[in-house]
């Protein structure tokens, strides 16, 4: 899931300035499961905005993910009414979101009301863990499932560093060193010569954005 | 033959480039240490601290007419920029790189910096080697073909040992041809890994860092990556200033960490496969003198 944290109070006051009417959006996907933008979060932010003058018309609450663009923009038509009388819109959802809502409505502005973090897992709730750099060319294959792109500080290729001590990253002691579990995991498969062998500096075009696809539907 | 492939012991001594613009720091740095070492290593905005160039630094140690060894690290330049301080690098006289992956950002003073590791500096290491076919990375011809003689770190006391055992293999067919490994305190741990890594055959110059007292071993214990600075250590330099104070205790607590350093040299030197040491003397290359004369290693061999 798309990782995110609520921007602090202070900052969603500060980008809202000037702009009374609001309509939220929340969803059930990344922003539910993050609590960011579930329905619990959507009346939490509605109270706080009240509380501070503004007026909160309602909210838009997009089964799914404010990803799709068709189940968004259907709930957009089911809510017209307050869309039209709105004067900002605020997001509690990813980047997607935002800017999904500034394409779809382009004659309102609509504000993050997230940080988007990462590409991660979640352990339990309200805690959660990187795992993917979307670098677009998997080797979770090689790696015994362990991916070092978005998992070392320093996304090395032939790691670990020399900062690589019992286990830990140089860059703090929190963060476990990933060749450290890619070795291990890769010793009990027996598989150490994936990475015994030099691996090649890597085509990192795969990786650069903006990037779109298409996808050729099945036969 | 090159220097660092004498039969002699080998010493060779790190300067920090300035942290700002005066060159003549460099000279200064390079005149107090080079009658005592083979060659000058020059880091590369060690801790990801803004400092003079290698490159320029290294051509200052050749104006001074010392041996230069320019480090460079992955962590602030990608492929592209990396070939091209290469050719600048040879087309100043400079011909013995080191590569290493640098450390992290967050550990130095602009931990807001954006890192770049487009490559590891096993990569470097055979992207150096590529260029002296003669063609760049895209498989252009080059408008002359630089020459170096490469080489790499490793760090002993990393883990898992059995895989640093492997990098330093990896360096080597990357066409490292010597290795300085990081400051040694505690000798057993690189004396297995000489012994695991014994087959590689590898030119190994053993880091050597004098402590200036338990304040900067306790700093460096907890701020620089991969060093272990073993209890015992730390506990006989406070032993060496207990009782004084001001001036004589910094002397005191000075003069056990030049002993303790010229200890580590010859611990070292009975370990196989160890062909030199490394001295490191962070912010400290005033110690590097006597340093090398207390071990013995004074004078230094005519250039060969």
């Amino acid at each position: 899931m798309i990782v995110m944290n609520l921007k602090s109070k202070e900052k969603i006051l500060e980008m809202l300035d000037g702009y009374n009417r609001i309509v939220l959006f929340g969803d059930s996907g990344c922003a539910q499961l993050c609590d960011v933008g579930g329905i619990l979060q959507l009346e939490d932010m509605e109270d706080f905005l009240t509380k501070n003058g503004k007026e909160v018309l309602g909210s838009v609450f997009v089964e799914g993910g404010i990803c799709d663009e068709r189940a968004l923009k259907k709930e957009i038509e089911e809510k017209r009414a307050i869309i039209d009388k709105a004067d900002a819109f605020l997001v509690q959802a990813c980047g997607v979101a935002t800017q999904n809502l500034s394409e779809i409505l382009p004659e309102k502005e609509s504000f993050p009301a997230t940080d988007s973090k990462f590409l991660g897992t979640m352990p339990e709730r309200f805690y959660h863990k990187e795992r993917c750099a979307m670098c677009g060319e998997c080797i979770l294959d090689l790696t015994a499932g362990i991916c070092p792109i978005a998992r070392c500080s320093k996304g090395i290729l032939n790691g670990p560093c020399g900062g690589s001590m019992d286990g830990r990253c140089e860059r703090d002691a929190d963060t476990e060193c990933v060749w450290q579990l890619i070795f291990d995991r890769l010793k009990k498969l027996d598989k150490l010569d994936n990475i015994s062998r030099i691996w090649e500096i890597r085509d990192w075009r795969p990786a650069q954005s903006p990037r779109n696809i298409i996808h050729t539907p099945s036969e | 033959m090159h220097v660092l492939e004498s039969n002699d012991f080998v010493v060779t001594s790190e300067i920090g480039p300035p942290r700002g613009a005066d060159k003549t720091l460099v000279l200064e740095r390079t005149r107090l240490v080079m009658d005592y070492c083979d060659a000058i290593n020059i880091t590369d905005n060690i801790r990801g601290i803004p400092s003079m160039s290698s490159a320029t630094c290294a051509h200052f140690v050749l104006d001074a007419g010392a041996e230069p060894i320019m480090q460079m690290s992955t962590r602030d330049r990608n492929r592209i920029s990396i070939q091209s301080e290469l050719y600048s690098a040879y087309a100043l006289g400079i011909r013995n790189i080191l590569f290493i992956t640098g450390d992290h950002t967050l550990l130095g003073s602009h931990p807001e910096a954006k890192t770049v590791y487009d490559i590891d500096s096993i990569q470097a290491l055979g992207l150096a080697s590529h260029l002296m076919g003669g063609t760049d990375l895209a498989g252009d011809k080059l408008e002359g073909t630089p020459e170096f003689f490469l080489g790499s770190t490793f760090n002993p006391y990393a883990d898992p040992l059995e895989l640093h055992v492997i990098r330093a293999e990896k360096k080597r067919d990357a066409g490292a041809k010597f290795f300085q490994t990081q400051a040694i305190f505690d000798t057993a741990r690189l004396e297995t890994f000489m012994d695991k890594a014994a087959d590689l055959k590898l030119r190994v110059l053993a880091g050597i860092t004098p402590l200036k007292g338990p304040i900067m071993a306790n700093f460096m214990n907890k701020s620089v990556p991969g060093i272990k600075i073993p209890e015992e250590v730390i506990k006989r330099l406070e032993a060496a200033g207990r009782g004084l104070k001001g001036e004589k205790k910094r002397e005191a607590t000075r003069a056990e960490g030049l002993l303790i350093a010229t200890e580590v040299i010859r611990a070292v030197r009975r370990i196989k496969g160890i062909h030199g040491v490394h001295l490191m003397g962070i912010d400290w290359e005033e110690s590097i003198p006597e340093i090398v004369k207390s071990a013995g290693l004074y004078p230094r061999p005519e250039v060969r």
